[in-house]
């Protein structure tokens, strides 16, 4: 039982050992391709970042009417809020808050100043609930609903443009993912043609191995433990470029992007995660590649 | 052992390669099957080795009729036989060692049983010094000696040999062919060999059947060729 376990993996060894110059330069072929898997998934995961950041950034603020501030009709409020769905927090904000705010907002003491007078009983402000939302597409609806509540006066959330800005970003990450993913299709495509090559150069061996009489899966084995070794030696050089390429990439653009609005993803564990994804695409595409140009030759003679 | 009754052959781009083929082989005979190029000589080995099917007839080995094997059952029919081709057919990237024991490996049998059953046969195919070697590192005689060991490794009862001293010179083609009769004497091993190569039919005389066109034309008991119109 060990030594049917045993013997493929040694046997798959010893194959990528001999055939040296192919399994390298099928080996190349898996780098290069999931070199661009990495690029694609960082770019793509990064927008994704980008867009959750100002869907979670963006908030709608409601004022409450002047007649209903006592503290029983805005904690009816508050739950009200609270119970509308796709809301994830609601923070309160006093009218005394909200004028200090809006004073904090002029850096010259002289126009603080001519404010002053409408502090404490003159304060024309209204106490207001600032509230996020879970998801950047239900900001709209969110917000609309506010506004029925009894006790609102108005509600700020942006308007259309900050539903358009998500939109945008949304638009971006659906197109990058499903880029992400043509180009993973045609990588996989890539590499299995590549390790079908290498086989295809060998089916004399394959029929050889069943003149003498040995069963198909006997045969298969090795190969497609190969298959598994040439995706793992293929995926080496992308997990490097992602560890060291991301972190370099972080660290000189300060981990932002133009602004503060786009943030990238910290490195850690970041870049362990595609680097964990690289592995397990070459191993198993270089595992099924090699399992199905087995087969095929494995046909092609009685 | 060998039991061919009724075979024809018509391959499917529509060329009759056999013709209503009967004959027999005993346990321990050693047959010739002769024929000019085009005779059927190949496709016959390919029927008995399971490569082709029959198109009418049956084609038994060792008891088991090999035209009604299943495509997955072939190589488990092929530990019965064993067959030595003209290329040799050895595994370049093993070792002399590595492509006998592989016969071996394919039977599941234990690791010190191979071992010493492969060091028997290089010895007495007269290979003992090249165990690590590889196959291109031998010349011609040597590797369709290592094919020879390869073949008999796991005593089969029945040894098909197709022109296995085709690409050799003569006094290499005579070492195979005494190796050949020494196991056909000690093992009683039975042995089918088609060749072409008539100085050798003539000089290690065996029973002998001639192929021409498809059809066999005769078998001779006495063996040595007797000349014929080619």
């Amino acid at each position: 039982m060990i030594n049917r376990i045993w013997r493929p993996i040694k046997e798959g060894f010893f194959g990528v050992f001999r055939h040296g110059a192919m399994s390298i330069s099928a080996a190349i072929a898996v780098t290069l391709t999931l070199i661009i898997i990495s690029l694609f998934l960082m770019f793509t995961m990064n927008v994704n970042q980008f867009t959750q950041g100002i869907e979670q950034s963006v908030q709608i603020s409601a004022t409450v009417e002047y007649g209903r501030e006592s503290a029983e009709e805005e904690d009816r409020i508050s739950l009200a809020i609270q119970n509308i769905e796709g809301v994830d927090t609601v923070k309160y904000s006093s009218k005394a808050d909200e004028f200090q705010y809006y004073l904090d907002s002029f850096s010259d003491e002289k126009t603080r100043e001519a404010f002053r007078p409408f502090e404490g009983e003159n304060n024309p402000m209204h106490d207001a609930f600032y509230v996020t939302v879970k998801n950047g597409q239900v900001l709209e609806s969110v917000a609309k609903q506010i506004e029925e509540i009894d006790g609102i006066e108005s509600v700020n959330f942006g308007g259309s443009s900050a539903v358009a800005l998500i939109q945008m970003l949304r638009s971006i990450r659906y197109g990058g993912g499903i880029l992400a993913i043509a180009l993973s299709v045609l990588a996989v495509f890539l590499i299995q043609n590549t390790i079908k090559l290498t086989i295809m150069a060998r089916a004399d061996e394959i029929a050889i191995m069943r003149n003498v009489g040995a069963r198909n899966g006997f045969i298969r084995a090795p190969f497609v433990v190969e298959g598994v070794i040439i995706g793992a030696l293929g995926a080496i050089i992308p997990i490097l470029f992602t560890i060291y390429g991301y972190q370099y990439f972080y660290k000189i653009t300060g981990g932002y992007l133009i602004s503060a609005m786009f943030r990238l993803i910290p490195p850690k564990p970041f870049i362990w995660h595609i680097s964990i994804a690289l592995l397990v695409i070459g191993m198993a595409v270089g595992l099924l590649g090699s399992f199905f140009s087995v087969n095929r030759y494995l046909r092609w003679k009685r | 052992m060998i039991e061919c009754t009724h075979v024809y052959k018509k391959y499917k781009n529509g060329v009759n390669a056999l013709y209503d083929i009967n004959f027999t082989v005993d346990q321990g005979e050693f047959v010739y099957i002769i024929g000019p190029t085009g005779s059927g000589k190949s496709t016959l080995i390919k029927l008995l080795d399971g490569e082709e099917i029959a198109t009418k007839g049956s084609v038994k080995v060792v008891g088991i009729d090999v035209g009604k094997l299943r495509h997955s059952k072939v190589p488990v029919y092929r530990r019965n036989i064993g067959v030595v081709f003209q290329d040799f057919k050895l595994l370049p990237s093993k070792t002399v060692f590595e492509n006998i024991s592989y016969a071996l490996e394919v039977i599941g049998m234990k690791k010190d049983l191979i071992r010493r059953r492969v060091r028997e046969v290089m010895n007495l195919v007269g290979l003992d010094d090249k165990g690590s070697s590889f196959p291109r590192e031998l010349s011609g005689g040597q590797q369709q000696r290592v094919a020879v060991a390869r073949a008999i490794a796991n005593r089969p009862k029945v040894l098909i040999a197709d022109e296995p001293t085709g690409n050799l010179d003569p006094s290499m083609s005579d070492e195979i062919m005494a190796l050949l009769e020494k196991i056909n004497r000690e093992y009683g091993t039975t042995i089918l060999m088609v060749t072409h190569d008539l100085n050798i039919v003539n000089k290690f005389r065996k029973r002998t059947v001639v192929l021409e066109l498809g059809h066999i034309v005769a078998d001779l008991a006495e063996g040595g060729y007797v000349q014929h119109d080619q």
